[in-house]
């Protein structure tokens, strides 16, 4: 009885425990295109790692869903969202890279078609796991249930015409090694994914250079849209976002450079000044730090060769 | 606890003289640990053992926000506010499995400021505690916050074996200092720095390190642990700007490396 009592005292105070919603909301940002916002804040326990913006576009024949987010449960709330939005059955899921907040919600897709370039597929094959792994870490119970469904099919970089949207994939490779792009002829929306961060400071883990990065937005240029969905940040009608995402690659190059020719050391490196120029962008402290730690090295390095 | 025997001892005794020859002024001198290490006692009294110390915020101790990599996490210590009373400096993370990271011997011509990457477990305490050559122990410190796994994790050397064509190549480079004074060193070395905790794979890893000055002379000693990561980037400063310097390495299995830098 003594045990009993106390066992119901300790439930009673355990904590009451808030259901763990995303709250997702579709906003229409172009005909049939709609567009689900993430915060522009890290990962976190508080907002179960929806810090990531999906989208889809309602087609004549399906839906497609333009990545999944970073849980089951996130994937769940985005199908639900949709299915509230429109009677348009799923038609084809992208997965636009490797990155653990853009695929891991495919469990709540896995009877839909999922496609993804031939070389994220490889990664998310190779790398799934230990991503999902780290989420788990980082967010917590939000992930729960949550394994890598790795994308069924490899989608080919080009021109395709679904319900009357042409739909033009491009293949780049400047945040992940393997990135998509898509830009909606029918619309004039252009979706970088996230070759395109605004407002929030862009992820360096995978690239394969900075100024490689720098290059393939020139050709993001060249693609006259109207509407531009960045793969972490607010949408924007300009070059705005290419300008800033520009901006903060050649002064990241530039910082990285002349810290190893003077000699300075990592943490050196991580306490320089970021220019006023980016005060706007969230996160650019925490970020800097990253990228220092991942591409750091390589800098150092080249100043060695004699 | 020591407080109230304090006060009740003075009280009984009526003279804080008195209870200032009962109470070691060891007591006093030991201050508690800022960070609130569980580990703090136990690591201190490997490394410093029964010794007085006091905490000190002049030496620095720079660590990243986050272990973004734990098997490459960059560390400066800055003890320059020590600079020619330094008899040695002892370079410690709490929760290590293998807690020691180096320690560091400057000379004449050397300013005490350094840099490398160690390998971090979890998140832990990092310790610098210097040795002045009065015998006072001062000790910086800071938090370093990390997911861990990289005392666990094989080197990438293991799965790759180049280091074993280039084990012991050293790349270097001088560089003005921050001060404009003196002279820097950076230099990288090939070497897996194994710390016998991953299966199978024996410790192995450099011990010593030597910068010597143009006439051979030592002008700063390191003796290495394992926890200094793998193909260690090491940065030294010196308060002697002249050219000429030399450096000379030992690993755990024998193999001795000189380079001119
Ligand atoms: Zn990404």
């Amino acid at each position: 009885m003594k045990y009993l009592s106390g066992w119901i005292l300790l439930w009673l105070a355990l904590p009451v425990q808030a259901a763990l919603e995303y709250d997702l909301q579709a906003e229409q940002v172009a005909r049939n295109t709609w567009f689900v916002e993430g915060k522009t804040e890290d990962f976190s326990q508080e907002n179960g790692g929806n810090i990531v913006n999906t989208a889809f576009i309602v087609t004549a024949e399906g839906v497609i869903v333009l990545d999944t987010g970073v849980s089951k449960r996130y994937g769940e709330a985005l199908r639900q969202l949709i299915e509230s939005t429109t009677d348009q059955p799923m038609r084809l899921i992208i997965n636009t890279h490797q990155h653990p907040d853009h695929f891991l919600g495919n469990q709540a897709f896995a009877d839909v078609p999922i496609a993804a370039l031939e070389q994220t597929r490889e990664q998310i094959r190779r790398n799934g796991d230990a991503f999902a792994e780290n989420m788990y870490r980082l967010v917590g119970d939000w992930m729960r249930g949550t394994d890598v469904v790795v994308p069924s099919q490899t989608l080919t970089p080009g021109i395709i015409d679904i319900g009357g949207h042409r739909l033009e994939w491009l293949a780049l490779s400047g945040h992940s090694g393997a990135d998509l792009v898509l830009f909606d002829h029918t619309t004039g929306v252009l979706f970088p994914f996230d070759m395109v961060f605004y407002q929030r400071a862009l992820t360096t883990p995978h690239t394969p250079g900075l100024m490689q990065w720098h290059q393939e937005l020139e050709q993001l240029r060249a693609i006259p849209f109207t509407l531009m969905l960045p793969g972490h940040g607010p949408r924007v009608e300009d070059g705005r976002a290419l300008d800033q995402m520009q901006a903060y690659l050649e002064w990241l190059d530039r910082v990285l450079t002349d810290a190893a020719e003077q000699g300075l050391s990592m943490t050196e490196t991580m306490a320089l000044p970021i220019p006023a120029t980016f005060d706007s962008i969230a996160l650019r402290r925490a970020e800097f730090e990253r990228t220092v730690f991942h591409l750091y090295p390589d800098y150092e390095q080249a100043v060695f060769e004699p | 606890m020591n407080q109230q025997r304090w006060r009740l001892c003075a009280s009984l005794c009526g003279a804080g003289l008195l209870a200032l020859l009962i109470f070691p002024k060891a007591q006093a001198a030991q201050p508690p640990d800022p960070l609130n290490s569980v580990m703090w006692d136990y690591t201190r009294n490997i490394f410093i053992g029964d010794a007085d110390y006091r905490f000190s915020q002049a030496i620095k101790v720079d660590v990243p926000a986050f272990a973004e990599d734990p098997t490459q996490v960059p560390i400066t210590i800055d003890a320059r506010a020590f600079q020619g009373r330094i008899q040695r400096m002892v370079v410690w993370a709490d929760l290590n499995p293998i807690q020691h990271i180096f320690n560091y011997y400057p000379s004449a011509g050397a300013s005490p400021k350094v840099s490398l990457r160690i390998k971090v477990q979890q998140s832990t305490a990092v310790r610098a505690a210097v040795l002045t050559h009065a015998g006072e122990w001062h000790v910086g410190y800071a938090n370093l916050d990390a997911a861990g796994g990289g005392c666990t994790t094989p080197s990438m050397g293991n799965a790759d074996p180049y280091w074993q064509s280039h084990l012991g190549e050293v790349k270097a480079r001088r560089f003005a200092t921050d001060t404009g004074e003196g002279a820097r060193y950076k230099f990288r070395v090939i070497h897996p720095m194994d710390t016998g905790l991953v299966d199978a794979i024996p410790e192995f890893y450099l011990q010593q390190v030597h910068l010597k000055s143009p006439e051979g002379e030592t002008v700063v000693r390191m003796e290495l642990s394992p926890p200094v990561a793998e193909n260690p980037v090491i940065t030294f400063d010196l308060t002697d700007d002249r050219k000429g310097y030399s450096l000379w390495l030992r690993d755990n299995g024998g193999n001795e490396f000189e380079q001119a830098l």
